[in-house]
């Protein structure tokens, strides 16, 4: 019976604040870490305009951004056209029944030319579908 | 009056034990945590589009697809459909809208004319209900 009583009084000064702490700050943590997927786009003045609203839960196969200055990024990492060709075959033979999805995302007053370049390379490895990138002026940000 | 003070003293020091230090932690972490993600929250929209090469992807005259030439104009572009013509994306979809839908539409441009007149060009065709819309790159 004492030591009923003794052991419960250890168990009442096991102080508990530090493990809540630790718990949330890993919490936070992984919330702010699950922020990294966005490391595969970089920030471009996208075409403003309402398209339609993304699947948040599916992410495309391949992001290709057309920055101002003529550069061509896959997953952020500048590559070539034909870097950009093999990724797409390659991106083109892993993909499942759901298709190859590809998103392109170019700067507002980037030129046709440099949008036409990059499809012409996707449509000769034989990507059919592809979306453009847009922002919706309607939407809440900076 | 002495009981229910005393009764009193004792709730309020069992209050008293609560660790409010870390509720107030948590409180701050997560007031940070959205002011930070608030700055990401910029919703990123997409416009569907099939992809179709020159002189590709078409096998029937009967269901040859609309095209819209996009052209540079000064400042602005063009938008070019047979012998109708607008600079306004308005106006653009108001004249799709009088079109038929099955043949679809495809869209190709200049090559100086900007990425923005595209996105308008494929916008207003969704717009205006065209479920097929093609846009075709010229060939660099």
């Amino acid at each position: 019976m004492l030591r009923t009583d003794r052991s419960a009084r250890h168990l009442i000064a096991v102080d508990l604040t530090p493990m809540i702490d630790v718990v949330l700050q890993l919490i936070i943590f992984f919330m702010l870490t699950s922020k990294f997927g966005d490391l595969r786009r970089t920030d471009i003045d996208l075409p403003r305009q309402p398209g339609e609203q993304a699947e948040r839960s599916k992410e495309p196969a391949m992001i290709v951004d057309l920055t101002g200055d003529g550069l061509t990024l896959v997953d952020s990492r500048p590559v070539t056209v034909a870097e950009l060709e093999s990724l797409a075959r390659a991106g083109l033979a892993s993909a499942g029944e759901e298709g190859f999805d590809v998103l392109i995302r170019p700067d507002r007053n980037a030129a046709a030319s440099q949008l036409d370049r990059v499809l012409s390379a996707l449509a000769g490895v034989g990507v059919v579908q592809w979306k453009l990138g847009t922002f919706d002026p309607g939407s809440l940000g900076p | 009056m002495t009981a229910f003070g005393g009764k009193k003293s004792e709730r309020s020091r069992r209050l008293g034990a609560l660790p409010l230090i870390s509720l107030i932690d948590v409180v701050f972490l997560l007031l940070i945590y959205f002011l930070v993600t608030s700055d990401f929250s910029q919703e990123e929209r997409r416009i569907p589009s099939a992809l179709q090469t020159e002189g590709g992807g078409i096998r029937s005259v009967e269901f040859q697809p609309q095209i819209i030439d996009i052209v540079p104009a000064g400042d602005g572009v063009r938008f070019i459909i047979g012998q109708l013509e607008t600079g306004e994306q308005a106006a653009l979809t108001t004249m799709l809208a009088r079109l038929p839908r099955e043949p679809g539409v495809a869209i190709r441009a200049e090559p100086d004319a900007p990425v923005w007149a595209i996105a308008a060009a494929l916008q207003a065709a969704k717009d205006a209900g065209f479920e097929k819309r093609s846009y075709v790159p010229r060939e660099p």
